[in-house]
């Protein structure tokens, strides 16, 4: 059966940016089932099922989350701490794709509860192997969190 | 009269904390924002290199692979940069610490990365001293790999790491046989941006003995060279108090003219 699901909800403002991750995600057939925000206000909302996202259901949870750090309005941390602070996400798994290893942004993500960081690297070839292997390794190697997980 | 000076030194001490926050967010603005564009100018080159490949001529397809050096040397650069500004800002983390042990991690890293070279190690005995240990790794990480690089055209490379009592201090040493430096130029060897080579012969970005300096300095050590063209060079440095500060101002950051 194919997939219809949802699986990536890549938060990304630089659309330059959004073409070489879906660049990278479409090499292994992952580009499909992505959807893109373009600042945290929209990652919010669609996470939370609101605005014009409230036609979604909780029951239905991306798989991944890549977040980027510097966003407009509402900054990945705000959106990793909103996500990590409620039972209804707290589950999803989401990792933080930023341009930055600055010391503060990695122990806060941590202490937030993010699952993994990586620092899109300038080298194309590497920055496209560290995303195709976070989408095999979150959409097929991983369990994904079943859905009681997402129940209070 | 007393008031007055503890006015003062309130007022400077705000006027202090106000730049160094204005310097912080700066380097964290760099570390976000100029490495961007940067990723950006190398995935839509190498893009075009993958999809317009029978299009574009060998002459053509070489300015791409020129481009993309560039943009990665950049890369390196801005990293290298971020990473001496670290430094200057980092609290020291000090705790007793196996310089041997130090030693070995990076010489293990530097062995992996360059698997064909063969390289003739010599490592004494270190002391144990008291420091912080992921920046004294960066010291070895600096100059063992410096030590490397300037050994390539020597077959063996004999880099050797020991420690030497120098007008009543220890000091660690890092010496190799590699082509070496002209003492005439040793004032500009810490500085940063400052290098004696050129890059077509010794890649880098003289970025590296400037952040080592600094974690010496930030230990209340110093940190100096000897050399000789083509006849190799050793680096020593102390930890702890600075004794001689005539020396110190010898081997300083003078010289960025």
């Amino acid at each position: 059966m194919i997939q219809e699901e949802l699986q990536i909800l890549l938060v990304e403002d630089n659309p330059k940016d959004v073409t070489l991750t879906l660049h990278a995600l479409r090499e292994e057939n992952l580009a499909n089932a992505v959807q893109v925000a373009r600042d945290g206000e929209e990652a919010l909302d669609f996470l939370f099922c609101r605005g014009e996202f409230a036609g979604r259901s909780f029951d239905r949870p991306p798989e991944l989350v890549l977040l980027d750090l510097k966003l407009p309005k509402v900054n990945g941390l705000e959106v990793l701490r909103a996500v990590k602070g409620d039972p209804r996400t707290r589950a999803i798994p989401v990792v933080v794709l930023t341009s930055s290893r600055e010391e503060r942004d990695l122990a806060e993500s941590y202490r937030l509860g993010v699952n993994a960081y990586i620092q899109k690297p300038v080298e194309f070839d590497a920055f496209r192997q560290a995303v195709k292997q976070l989408g095999l390794f979150w959409l097929v190697v991983n369990e994904p969190p079943p859905p009681s997980s997402f129940r209070p | 009269m007393n008031a007055n000076l503890e006015r003062r030194v309130a007022q400077r001490t705000t006027e202090l904390e106000a730049a160094n926050k204005e310097l912080e967010a700066f380097t964290y603005s760099v570390s976000h924002d100029l490495r961007a564009p940067l990723r950006h100018v190398d995935g839509f080159s190498k893009l075009l290199v993958e999809k317009q490949q029978a299009e574009l001529s060998p002459e053509a397809q070489e300015y791409v692979a020129t481009i993309r050096e560039s943009v990665l040397q950049m890369g390196t650069l801005i990293d290298d940069l971020l990473h001496l500004a670290r430094v200057g800002r980092k609290q020291l983390d000090v705790q007793a610490t196996g310089l041997n042990s130090l030693v070995e991690e990076v010489m293990a890293d530097l062995k992996r990365a360059n698997p064909d070279r063969l390289i003739e190690w010599k490592v004494e005995t270190l002391p144990f001293v008291e420091c912080d240990h992921a920046l004294m790794k960066q010291v070895f990480v600096n100059l063992l790999s410096n030590a490397v690089k300037f050994t390539r055209p020597r077959n063996p490379a004999i880099i050797e790491v020991g420690a030497t009592d120098q007008d009543g201090a220890r000091a660690v040493f890092v010496r190799d046989n590699g082509v070496g430096f002209s003492m005439r130029y040793v004032n500009k060897l810490f500085g940063v941006f400052q290098r004696l080579h050129r890059t077509e012969d010794f890649e880098g970005t003289g970025v590296g003995l400037a952040t080592v300096q600094r974690i010496i300095h930030k230990h209340g050590g110093r940190v100096w060279a000897e050399a000789e063209l083509d006849m190799g060079a050793t680096f020593y440095f102390t930890l702890g108090s600075s004794d001689d500060p005539a020396t110190e101002k010898r081997t300083g950051s003078g010289g960025n003219t």
